[in-house]
């Protein structure tokens, strides 16, 4: 049987996970291209209106591989971490796919909890029924799936550069350079490295969400606030580089809060769409650079004399 | 202490009438509008969604007003609802004011002791004896639902009205004279009087008019200022709504849910289209959805605050149910920017269409 795998959203982080499992189940995999801009406008034909980008480009490899195999995996992950949650829009992700997209093939689309144990279980017995009627094969599927998958650390190799930026934002748009532009190699061009939440460990984490007046029930919040916080009081980084989506309801809040705990450092946030224009994102990238510069002067002098 | 709550739908009569019997200061936000609306996005993030921003105009003015201390609900679902409060403390330590959050989280999250304990912040500041404050509560949502009662009554004899105004006439009374009562039992004696007024109003039961079902994203279905008081305007249509979100309907669920106890039938209507929660009250407009098509009503409008999440992927799978059952549903978006003459050229269009729908039936 042949499994799509379409490569958008958490395919950034998971991947692997996926990969492994579906290939240990003995399936042969289709994986969607890195998106480009026939998917982006795919994507957009049958999305709903208001979704963010994110959400569109994920339709859109939907779309690619709709006849190039038999199901289609749908990543509707509910929850990584106790009692935290991703987004409205992955929870209903198997339903904006269903019924926005015509002709489909059979969607593999369980909700996924990572944890505890049981309910990743759950899952993999549930979309593994549809392959083999080996549970052993699918446990043992699932356990490879997930070593594979901790063993896997995501990063973006790094060249030493003059200015360090905390790179931030959710996985998809981070890791997925048509997403945002080429942000990355762009940056590094302008003599400015990044370094990502993938850099903070979980502890440190943990250290600072704990202080917050309520726990944040997202995990993308939890992960990147506590990893942001953590950064800025190390002062590993001269500023703070956030690629956002539009009508993306999480980062409305989340911006906030990490703009509150970094008063004194160059913050820029990047908000893309299908209709940003990569001209004015360009010149607001080299603008951020510019102040980089100018503060690093600014503070070398003022230290040479205070 | 001076206590205030943000506005949603009428629960500002319970909230007085809540305070009233317990007897603590308390001032209540002007009724939203622009100048509120204006003052809270000027202090929101410019994504944020709609509710949050009028919240924070509500809690603007009542600061103006000497408000020191804000009592409001949370929710611990996966979306920006349960994600407020924490940002709004900021915001406004940021301005200068450090004020007190009362947030009534449901007991089943945080614990019924817990939830006594920052109820008792507001009642240790009240003279009453233990019994007068039960007493008080009761009350309090008493008020809620007969307010609501009264409310539901005006909406859909709307469509059914001989002279023309009536329902919507003893609605508005209704609320400026509750509004009026400084005491509880006062207020549930005149709401009581005009629920006799509303069920006398002359009706004609031979008529047939549209029917509609709200329904969406509960805030926004719910306060009217948010929604360009859709509600009244299609009373002064002719047209009988209904609406299953109210704040009762609210709190029974944060009360009832761990114990799935709130609508069932929801909960099995959704099912085909939409069988998980996924935050927000997403599950619920497409439960709605399926069981006003069921229930024989004409169609239904869903409202949302632009930028909903959960309430854009029931807008993926409205029109499945709309095209399955041949059941007219419009979706129509909310935000500081609606103009007004956009917002009625909709609903006139969406009126006609299922006039004559109904006319070839
Ligand atoms: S977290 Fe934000 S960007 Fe990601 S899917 Fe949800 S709304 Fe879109
Ligand atoms: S349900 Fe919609 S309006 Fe309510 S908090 Fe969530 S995004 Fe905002």
């Amino acid at each position: 049987m042949k499994v799509g795998i379409p490569k958008g959203l958490l395919y950034y982080k998971y991947g692997v996970f996926m990969k492994t499992f579906f290939d240990k189940l003995g399936a042969e995999i289709v994986v969607s291209p890195d998106t480009n801009r026939q998917i982006l406008n795919e994507g957009v034909k049958y999305c709903v209106d208001e979704a963010c980008l994110p959400i569109k480009v994920f339709h859109g490899h939907v779309s690619y591989l709709k006849d190039k195999c038999d199901v289609i995996f749908i990543p509707r992950i509910m929850s990584i971490r106790e009692k935290e949650y991703i987004c409205p829009k992955f929870c209903g992700l198997t339903e904006m796919i269903a019924n926005s997209i015509p002709d489909l093939p059979f969607l593999l689309g369980e909700p996924i909890y990572w944890t505890p144990k049981e309910k990743l279980m759950k899952w993999a017995l549930n979309t593994g029924k549809y392959l083999t009627n080996d549970k052993q094969k699918i446990k043992k599927a699932l356990e490879s799936a997930l070593s594979k998958q901790n063993k896997t650390k995501n990063t973006i190799k790094q060249p030493k550069l003059k200015y360090k930026v905390a790179l931030l934002g959710h996985p998809y748009s981070v890791y997925d350079p048509f997403l945002n532009m080429d942000l990355v190699k762009k940056l590094n061009r302008l003599n400015v490295e990044i370094i990502t939440e993938d850099a903070v460990d979980d502890k440190s984490i943990d250290f600072e969400v704990n202080k917050l007046f309520k726990k944040p029930f997202w995990t993308f919040a939890r992960n990147t606030y506590g990893a942001a916080v953590n950064l800025v009081k190390g002062q590993k980084i001269d500023g703070v580089v956030y690629i956002s989506s539009f009508a993306c309801g999480i980062d409305s809040v989340l911006i906030e809060l990490i703009e509150h705990e970094t008063p004194n450092l160059p913050f820029i946030v990047l908000k893309i769409d299908e209709h940003t224009g990569e001209a004015g994102f360009n010149t607001r990238i080299e603008a951020f650079a510019d102040m980089l510069g100018r503060r690093l002067n600014f503070a070398y002098n003022n230290t040479a004399y205070g | 202490m001076l206590i205030t709550i943000p506005h949603m739908g009428n629960v500002y009569l319970a909230a007085k009438a809540l305070f009233d019997g317990i007897d603590v200061p308390y001032v209540i936000p002007e009724p939203n509008n622009k100048e509120s609306l204006q003052k809270g996005s000027l202090y929101s993030p410019e994504e944020m969604c709609l509710p949050f921003k009028l919240m924070m105009g509500n809690y603007m003015q009542s600061i103006e007003k000497g408000a020191d201390t804000i009592l409001i609900t949370g929710s611990c679902g996966p979306c920006r609802y349960g994600e407020y409060c924490e940002l709004q403390i900021k915001i406004l330590s940021k301005l200068g004011h450090d004020l007190d959050f009362i947030v009534l989280d449901a007991p089943g999250e945080i614990g019924m002791d817990e939830f006594l304990r920052r109820l008792g912040k507001i009642f240790k500041a009240s003279s009453k004896s233990r019994a007068e404050k039960l007493l008080a509560i009761k009350r309090a949502f008493r008020v809620m639902d007969s307010i609501e009662k009264l409310e539901a009554k005006a909406h859909y004899l709307a469509g059914y009205e001989i002279n023309k105004g009536d329902c919507k006439r003893i609605l508005r009374q209704c609320k400026k004279d509750a509004f009026g009562c400084d005491n509880p039992v006062e207020m549930l004696r005149v709401i009581k009087e005009y629920l006799k007024k509303i069920n006398a109003v002359p009706v004609d039961k031979t008529k047939n008019p549209i029917k509609l079902s709200i329904i969406g994203e509960i805030y926004t279905v719910i306060e009217p200022y948010s929604n360009l008081n859709i509600e009244d305007k299609l009373m002064d249509y002719g047209v009988s709504t209904k609406r299953l979100l109210t704040p009762s309907w609210w709190y029974r669920d944060i009360v009832l849910k761990p114990l799935k106890l709130n609508s069932p039938g929801l909960r099995r209507a959704s099912k085909e289209y939409l069988p998980l929660y996924i935050g927000g009250h997403g599950r619920e407009c497409i439960g709605e959805a399926v069981l006003a098509h069921k229930e024989g009503m004409d169609g239904a409008i869903q409202i949302f605050p632009l930028g909903c999440m959960p309430e854009i992927v029931t807008k993926a799978i409205l029109p499945s149910i709309q095209r399955d059952k041949n059941f007219p549903i419009m979706s129509l978006i909310v935000d500081e920017m609606t103009g007004e003459a956009g917002f009625m050229t909709r609903i006139e269009a969406f009126l006609d269409m299922i006039k004559s729908q109904k006319k070839t039936n």
